[in-house]
């Protein structure tokens, strides 16, 4: 799931300055599940730029909320097509990826982002989250117990650990686990210790254009199906 | 999008708001228990914020004559609560009496109007009689009642005796009727229905209760000093002292055996015997009124019976025969069977008989008579074989309890509407569900356990002097702290729109009794029958997908806070403060009351039922609308949940951090909790007012700064 965490006021009452109509729009899916933008903190957000305007802003906004089920689909964002027109500005609380799908639908309107998408991660527990993957596109979780190394390895090494383990624990964060501890003791656990003694090359850093593009391409008929 | 899933509306945002104003909440196992389907939940909840008026408007609504319920009901309701799953029942019976003595019940005027021409007439004025003539008036309905007695109240006055029921209770209820315009004639028994109905009554309420003492069937029975518990109690209710003796026995079990036994200690017999056939533990009268008999100094022999009786000087010799229990008979209690060989004698002065009763209906009646005298009517329309005939009460169904019998004077009601309407008998149907199943153990562990608070009784010594009431009323604040115990059956939280669920799993973590799981297809789900309706996780709920189950829980506390933000701005005291409260308990009990200072120091209370219903959202409206400073105050220790201050706290400390971001000091937010039952939070409320006061004169004086150097 994507993580992100909702910008500090002060920043969203500069971003929206310019603009007198404002949609507040979150996002019903990863944004609600990390408490940034669902439909709790749109209103909650409604309710704290009020206050700031009630308290001395020479501002005079009026907003509007409103929560989608998804703002990276365009379908979902066909439902707004007639509230579009009564803004001047669309301030989304959905991921970058949420931000960009509402540009990309409606060139006219300008959109700003109301949140900070910070990575990819699981909940922890209640109100803590955690990053575990980084969309490297070059998956090694076989080979190092389900634990990735890129993430949470602070040097993100392949091949670890590093010198600056000290029980257990990383140089850069005493309170962080050593990844490369964690996945010796996995795979001993796993009696897979073997894999330990293995050089992992370097990941294949060559150029994959971004933006990266992911296409399903059915087989076509009367081809040969191999 | 899906047309077809949202009824008539046809658009998502319309059915989004109706569903969200309809109530959705279950039947409660006190509600269906109750021959009335009195709102006991409701009622109960009333009394546990304070709310004492409102209180009884509920219960009168459900009953025709709550103060006799409070008095003498068997309380169904009690012997039905979820509540004896944790630890023991809520005491209902004994805080309907506290809500219509401190809700002024006595001072409650009844108005009704004449608006159809057919009169009815009902034979009997026992509670059955009474209940039908009360909702008879109510539907416009000329009615009048025949008493065959002196006074009116059938078994409420000659079989109940004063120490339950007090006859000024009995007499204020006779006199609404009254006041309704039902017609009363006492001292007239009817002897002829046709009759009546030569008289111009189109339709008969028979309600002749169930006065005929069952015989014994054993020699000596019919021996001066042997009387049956009927006729004692109704000699003794009229007025009359019947001379028992010193040493008397009572035969049965049931609450006739009971009452004959208590009333005779009370006419100053020093020994009193009950002689059962069965052990005490089959005894069919109530378990509390046996237990204050006993204490009373009434002695119990059981499994015994007497088999014959023969008068010698003036005395009876009692031969008695001991029992054992043997195979379960068709009610499923254990048959006694005699012990051979096991005769005994006793001496007693007075030997009462309380082994049932029956109907015993005129024969001119000419109705159709059932199984033990009953009366046989249609179980819907309680019609007998005579066309305009109704009949209910004990005489339909035997001796039972005044509650069934205020049930099927309602009933009755509505059913001779029916037919003198000449509409087709509508069998009300639920439109809400009723709450099964039974708490898991897993719930129930995380209850917080409060014994029950029982309303105070007169010492045994004091109680056998005289017929006064026994049963003494609640304090406020004992009635209140009862009440609290309720579990809110069945009007918890539910997600609602189970399409803004984006199964975040916070319910599930937040729930401080483990309620929301996961089912195997991955859909979260609260169950009805576990939800305690705390509502933390309507208010941590991301999505806003949760909601309570009765539309006025979730409107509250906006409603409320608009509410006192509009009378506050008209008012114009400076500084404003607002202060959410939980209106249970502590502050149900007065303190709230004395919280609210509007007039002097601009101090409002909005009452909150419990404070983990208070969101972010609100915190920051009262400060938008002007609050100078806002306050949440709990119950603390008398909370039902020891999480509750920690949820709120999340969200004070979130209003908090966007009160440091638009430049308001965050001490102007705060949470009081007091750790005990005796801490004074008026003390703590000045400081306060003291310290916003302060911020607000140098809010003033750094405006007025500004506007000069402008």
């Amino acid at each position: 799931m994507i993580v992100a965490e909702q910008k500090p006021l002060q920043e969203i009452r500069r971003m929206i300055s310019p603009y007198e109509r404002v949609l507040i729009l979150g996002c019903g899916t990863c944004m609600t599940v990390c408490d940034a933008g669902g439909e709790r903190e749109v209103s909650f957000l409604h309710n704290a730029l009020r206050l700031a305007q009630s308290k001395g802003g020479n501002e005079a906004h009026r907003f509007l909320e409103y929560t989608l089920k998804r703002q990276c689909e365009s379908e979902f964002l066909e439902t707004l097509v007639d509230k579009v027109g009564d803004v001047d500005a669309i301030l989304s609380l959905g991921c970058g990826i949420g931000v960009q799908a509402i540009a990309e639908r409606f060139p006219d309107t300008p959109v700003l982002p109301g949140v900070n998408t910070s990575f990819m991660g699981m909940s922890k527990e209640q109100g803590v989250w955690d990053e575990r993957c980084a969309a490297c596109g070059d998956c090694r979780l076989e080979d190092t117990a389900g634990i990735c190394p890129i993430t949470r390895c602070t040097k993100g090494i392949l091949n670890g650990p590093c010198a600056g383990t000290k029980n257990g624990k990383c140089e850069a964060n005493k309170d962080m686990d050593c990844a490369w501890v964690l996945i010796y003791k996995r795979l001993e656990r796993l009696g897979q210790l073997e894999k330990m003694r293995r050089y992992y090359p370097m990941r294949n850093f060559r150029a994959i254009p971004r933006p990266k593009r992911l296409v399903r391409t059915p087989v076509g008929v009367g081809e040969d199906n191999g | 999008m899906y047309p077809s899933m949202y009824g008539n509306t046809h658009s998502y945002p319309a059915y989004r708001k109706e569903t969200a104003t309809r109530e959705r909440s279950f039947i409660p196992p006190c509600q269906a228990a109750c021959p009335l389907h009195m709102d006991i939940r409701e009622y109960v909840d009333l009394v546990a914020q304070g709310r004492i008026m409102e209180a009884l408007q509920v219960i009168r609504s459900g009953n025709p004559f709550p103060s006799i319920c409070a008095y003498v009901c068997n309380h169904r309701c009690e012997d039905a609560c979820r509540r004896s799953q944790v630890d023991k029942p809520i005491a209902i019976r004994a805080l309907k009496r506290f809500a219509l003595e401190f809700g002024g019940d006595r001072m409650v005027q009844v108005e009704a109007q004449t608006r159809h021409p057919e009169k009815v007439a009902i034979v009997g004025s026992g509670p059955a009689g009474m209940a039908c003539a009360y909702y008879l008036r109510k539907l416009g309905y000329p009615a009048a009642i025949f008493e065959a007695h002196s006074e009116l109240g059938g078994m409420l006055r000659v079989g109940i005796p004063r120490y339950r029921l007090p006859r000024e209770v009995l007499d204020i209820e006779i006199q609404r009727l009254t006041q309704m315009g039902v017609e009363i004639r006492t001292s007239t028994r009817v002897v002829s229905l046709d009759l009546l109905f030569d008289m111009g009554y189109k339709a008969v309420f028979i309600t002749i209760g169930a006065h005929q003492s069952l015989r014994m069937g054993i020699d000596g029975e019919e021996s001066p000093g042997v009387v049956d518990g009927a006729t004692f109690l109704r000699e003794v209710n009229l007025g009359l002292k019947p001379s028992l003796g010193e040493r008397i026995a009572v035969v049965g079990g049931g609450n006739v055996a009971i009452d004959a036994a208590r009333t005779a200690l009370r006419l100053g017999t020093h020994e009193v015997y009950i002689l059962y056939r069965r052990s005490q533990a089959e005894m069919p009268a109530d378990p509390a009124e046996l237990e204050q008999t006993l204490q009373e100094g009434v002695r119990i022999q059981s499994l015994v019976t007497p088999t014959k009786i023969e008068r010698q000087d003036g005395r009876l010799k009692v031969t008695c025969v001991r029992m054992e229990l043997g195979e379960p008979d068709a009610s499923g209690r254990r048959r006694p069977v005699p012990v051979e060989d096991s005769e005994f004698n006793e001496d007693f002065d007075t030997l009462i008989t309380a082994i049932g009763q029956a109907p015993q209906t005129p024969g001119d009646f000419r109705v159709q008579i059932g199984r033990g005298s009953t009366i046989q009517v249609d179980p819907i329309t309680l019609s007998t074989n005579r066309i305009g005939v109704f009949a209910g009460g004990d005489a339909v169904t035997g001796p039972a309890t005044v509650v069934e019998a205020l049930a099927a004077g309602r009933l009755a009601a509505s059913r001779i509407d029916d037919y003198l309407e000449h509409r087709y008998p509508s069998v009300s149907k639920e439109e809400q569900e009723t709450l099964v199943g039974d708490l898991l153990p897993e719930t129930v562990e995380m209850i917080r356990k409060t014994g029950r608070l029982d309303a105070p009784l007169l010492p045994a010594e004091a109680r056998i002097k005289e017929f006064e009431p026994i049963e003494l009323v609640y304090d406020w604040e004992t009635a209140v702290n009862e009440a609290r115990r309720c579990l809110r059956c069945g009007m918890g939280a539910e997600i609602l729109f189970q399409d803004k669920c984006a199964t975040c799993l916070t319910c599930l973590r937040v729930c401080p009794y483990h309620v929301p799981h996961l089912d195997t297809k991955g859909t979260i789900q609260i169950p009805v029958d576990q939800c305690q309706a705390c509502g933390v996780c309507v208010a941590e709920c991301p999505a806003k997908a949760i909601v309570l189950r009765k539309p006025y829980d979730r409107r509250h506390v906006t409603e409320e806070l608009d509410h006192v933000l509009k009378s506050a701005t008209e008012s114009k005291v400076s500084p404003l403060i607002i202060g959410f409260c939980c209106q249970y308990g502590l502050f149900g009990t007065g303190t709230l009351a004395n919280l609210w200072r509007a007039a002097k120091a601009g101090i409002w209370i909005i009452p909150v039922l419990c404070i983990a219903k208070v969101e972010a959202d609100h915190l920051l409206r009262a400060f938008e609308m002007g609050a100078e400073g806002v306050f949440v105050a709990g119950c603390g220790e008398q909370c039902a949940r020891e999480s509750t201050t920690s949820w709120v706290g999340h969200q004070v400390q979130k209003a908090r951090k966007v009160l440091a971001e638009v430049g308001l000091e965050p001490n102007r937010l705060r949470m009081y909790v007091p750790s005990a039952a005796d801490a004074n939070p008026a003390e703590w409320l000045d400081r306060f007012v003291e310290q916003i006061g302060g911020l607000y004169l140098a809010s003033v004086i750094m405006q007025e700064v500004k506007v000069d150097s402008r």
